[in-house]
């Protein structure tokens, strides 16, 4: 088979959806993250709407500045990545390395600071149960600021949901060291670039859905 | 560059030596053909567990209180003296559903039947991701070796029935039960993980992988069902994964997602769980339509009746099963205009479902009617599913739910649709595609005796089931006499549990019929019973590959009494003088 | 594919700054504006899928792809929405 073929559709085959397999099986999985996601992120919409009573304001347990800094470094890592796309379909293996390392640093940045985040709101007695007796947020609720109701449900929710969306960054970056490993033995041509497409598409849908995150979980 | 191209070239190279060892060959095999063996032992073997778990059931629900012959075997903590506990025979009711949906018909159904017959019918060398298929068939196996071990722990086995309604599944006070119900939710967590390898992979391989000429209406009925079934499952899947994670959070690590108290929602759960029990449910029955549609074609020999009815009704029992989630919940203190709207969009589901009966019985109407085996069983399936799904219509309807919601009525109605619906389709389909498989054929004498056997007794057990509901028999009851007003049905529990011990009985012939001609049965020729689709073109079993080259399509695949034709059936792959040359196959192949 | 006949690559920088730009403006009008609950509801949400459908449309290359793919894309959206929605009726309707 000519190398050229690799990049396309299977040959010998009756026209399917136009793209090679391992895009196409991505594209497909994406379909079901996008209703596992559903799942949990409908659930967070649908307690909200049925709570017992208002629910905590934005910025008063969590973190707003770190947040924003971190989906700042979730979008940088999302156009580090698409470089490095770019860089391959133009056969430059320099860059390629570059801009896949970079992604890898800010993808994992990225986890470190949400562990760190975690480990700031459990101190603060922010559990994924509620709030924490005798707590620094337990007197904000004493004192009124924060709606002891829905305390148990936001930690619920909030932990699930940004704790799985980690989990899939987590993934990512192990994916992503994979391939930059096989990037540094010239893995990747102009005429082959599957796993840096495939890779890049995980990573976008994971962004994507922090950029949804974020919205209805920190400022809403 | 090289070596992806030569991993990538695999697929398109189908006759070389096979040099694998038997472990790459028969254990950590990537062949399509093998992963769906291995499917079909496991589900067999989970198909039996759950059976027998059955069996318990109706021991206790025909004579209670009594010992069970041989239960004496049973630890001290499931049945002291022989005597099934409350307890257990919760979990028994909870594990006959989980295993019969989850571990046998599923399996049998996507991950036999999608795995053995859609490359082979496709004309394809094998799967588009043969790596995955393989990790899709063990991961598997470990979430069954998890959902087993439930039976070891602490407190029992989960038991709080198949669908795990919270909050009885949430905490021990109320189901008596810990590390069952979070082995249970772990279990199906990492199923789930599996079926949706496996429904990338199906949907991938039918999109991009079809030979040359094998247009979308020339795929055959079951390909077209695996098909819109893989869709289901992967749309599906990931929202039972959701709420069971959510479950299992709830369980362990103190989260409220359904707990009322602190601010959760129980029907949330009920909301979920159905959202994806509802899909599930025509997961559960698409594949099994899809195979009879070709079992009645061939044992008809006349074309099926509206082929693209058939295609289109399938996608749209496909697409209503998204929109009628709330009808398993109109009891559950759900918004009642909602509960109005799903029961008319339940209604709508008659709809396909009665063109394709029609479909069945417009392609046996005046055929060449041969009852092999599979047709047996075929006939048996549209008949049966006729019942189960009228059945469906009164549960549908709100004002007669509420009468017989929760009761003996809806046993009946499920067991119609899954056992004599989906069963009966894989006891046929299992005949049918045998000698694709192994090599020989079953044997059609003690076919038929099982056949005949299974469907009396099968009808003998829950027909009576229905009469039972409408008289107000509560299901998952452990003890029917403990009732004053049930007391007078006890006889007919007593017929239903006799009924049922020789159904299961009967099934020895069944096994026995597949063990023994597995090594004793006849040779089977490539194309045994005279079949148009590709994979009969090929030796049985085909070999490593499946196809010595591409093949290319010319015509559907329901081409039988072609008049003017030599034979009473006119294959996918022959190229009559009449047809189009094959384009020109690209360089390397 | 020739090598010579592709297509230049997107400015990706413009849709980085693009998608920085309406990050500042999303946090700045939760925190900053006294927009009314809904309409402030409904504006974060317009921004958030505004930022989502230029990831899809030009990281994903949704907007190069057939349509084939595209609909493959979209189609568990529907699904998503059908759930949600069904469910808060729950509550509110």
């Amino acid at each position: 088979m000519a190398h050229v073929a690799v990049m396309e559709p299977p040959a010998a085959a009756e026209r399917g959806a136009g793209v090679y397999n391992e895009k196409l099986g991505m594209w497909i999985f994406l379909g079901s993250e996008v209703m596992f996601f559903t799942a949990l992120i409908g659930s967070y919409i649908i307690l909200r709407v049925g709570a017992p009573g208002p629910w905590a304001p934005p910025g008063v347990v969590l973190n707003i500045p770190v947040t924003a800094f971190n989906t700042f470094l979730l979008i940088c890592s999302s156009v580090s990545m698409v470089k490095a796309f770019a860089s391959i379909v133009d056969g430059d293996q320099q860059k390629l390395k570059f801009w896949l390392l970079a992604t890898i640093l800010c993808g994992a940045t990225f986890v470190g600071i949400q562990v760190y985040e975690y480990a700031h709101l459990i101190h603060r007695g922010f559990l994924p149960s509620g709030i924490r007796e005798g707590s620094e947020l337990a007197e904000l609720v004493a004192r009124g600021t924060l709606p002891a109701a829905t305390a148990g449900i936001y930690g619920s929710t909030f932990y699930t949901m940004t704790g799985f969306h980690g989990f899939h960054v987590t993934c990512g970056v192990i994916c992503m060291i994979w391939v930059f490993f096989k990037a540094l033995r010239g893995g990747y041509s102009a005429t082959d670039y599957r796993g840096v497409e495939v890779i890049g598409l995980y990573w976008h849908f994971v962004d994507l859905v922090w950029i949804i995150l974020f919205t209805i979980v920190y400022l809403v | 560059m090289a070596t992806t191209a030569a991993t990538f070239d695999q697929v398109g190279h189908a006759s070389h030596v096979d040099d694998r060892s038997f472990i790459r060959k028969y254990i950590f095999s990537t062949d399509h053909k093998i992963i769906g063996i291995q499917f079909l032992i496991m589900s067999l073997l989970f198909l039996a567990l759950g059976g027998a778990l059955a069996m318990m059931m109706r021991w206790q629900l025909g004579f209670p209180g009594r010992p069970l012959p041989g239960g004496s075997v049973l630890p001290e903590t499931m049945a002291p003296g022989g005597v099934l506990l409350p307890e257990f025979y919760n979990s028994l009711v909870t594990m006959h559903g989980t295993f019969m949906v989850f571990f046998a018909i599923m399996p049998l159904l996507v991950g036999v039947f999608g795995n053995f017959l859609i490359p082979l019918k496709i004309g394809a060398p094998d799967m588009a991701f043969p790596r995955l298929n393989m990790a899709s068939f063990w991961v598997a196996v470990s979430s069954g070796i998890i959902m087993l071990a439930g039976f070891l722990a602490e407190g029992g086995h989960a038991g709080a029935g198949w669908t795990a309604y919270a909050p009885l599944s949430e905490t021990p006070e109320y189901s008596g039960v810990s590390l069952g119900q979070q082995l249970w939710c772990v279990s199906l967590i990492v199923l789930g993980l599996s079926s949706m390898l496996g429904a990338v992979n199906y949907i991938a391989t039918v999109i991009n992988l079809r030979a040359p000429g094998m247009t979308w209406f020339r795929l055959p009925l079951s390909i077209w069902a695996l098909f819109i079934t893989a869709i289901l499952v992967l749309l599906a899947i990931p929202i039972l994964a959701g709420g069971v994670i959510m479950l299992l959070f709830d369980q362990t690590i103190g989260t409220h997602f359904f707990q009322p108290a602190a601010g959760g929602q129980v029907l949330l759960w009920q909301h979920l769980f159905w959202f994806f029990g509802h899909p599930e449910v025509y997961i559960l029955i698409l594949p099994a339509m899809g195979m009879v549609s070709d079992i009645i074609a061939n044992g008809s020999r006349k074309p099926i009746f509206g082929y693209h009815s058939m295609v289109f009704a399938i996608m749209g029992i496909g697409f209503l099963g998204w929109i009628v989630w709330g009808h398993h919940m109109f009891q559950s203190g759900m918004n009642p205009t909602l509960g109005q709207t799903f029961m008319i969009s339940t209604l709508l589901i008659a709809v396909p479902s009665a063109i394709k009966t029609f479909n069945w019985l417009g392609t046996m109407w005046r055929g060449n009617l041969h009852f092999h085996v599979p047709m047996m069983h075929s006939v048996a399936f549209v008949a049966m599913f006729v019942i189960g799904g009228l059945s469906g219509v009164f549960m549908a309807t709100t004002p007669v739910d509420i009468y017989i919601h929760d009761t003996y009525f809806i046993v009946a109605h499920i067991h119609y649709v899954l056992f004599g619906g989906s069963l009966f389709a894989l006891f046929g389909a299992i005949t049918y595609w045998y000698p694709k498989m192994f090599g020989r054929m079953m044997n059609p004498f003690w076919g038929k005796v099982h056949f005949w056997l299974t469907f009396v007794f099968y009808n003998l057990t829950f027909f009576p089931m229905h009469q039972l509901g409408l008289h107000g028999h509560m299901r998952r009851l452990y003890d029917p006499t403990q009732y004053e007003f049930l007391r007078a049905l006890q006889p007919i529990n007593r017929f239903i549990s006799i009924s049922a011990f020789l159904l299961f009985a009967s099934q020895a012939i069944f096994a026995l019929n597949f063990i023994l001609s597995w090594f004793r049965g006849r040779k089977a020729e490539a194309n045994p019973w005279r079949d148009n689709t590709l994979e009969w073109s090929v030796p049985s079993p085909p070999p490593h590959g499946n196809f010595a080259a591409t093949p290319t399509v010319y015509r559907g695949a329901y081409e039988y009494s072609v008049p003017g034709a030599d034979d009473d059936y006119l294959p996918q792959h022959r190229r009559l003088p009449t047809d189009p040359a094959p384009a020109p196959q690209p360089a390397g192949h | 594919m020739d090598l010579a006949h592709r297509k230049p690559h997107p400015n990706y920088l413009a849709i980085w700054a693009y998608l920085f730009v309406l990050t500042i403006v999303e946090v700045a009008v939760a925190f900053l504006s006294h927009l009314p609950r809904n309409l402030l509801l409904l504006a974060l949400v317009f921004l958030a899928v505004w930022k989502a459908a230029l990831v899809a449309l030009y990281f994903m290359h949704l907007r190069f792809e057939g349509n084939r793919l595209r609909i493959l894309a979209a189609a568990p959206l529907p699904l998503a929405f059908i759930l949600v929605l069904a469910v808060i009726t729950e509550f509110r309707w």
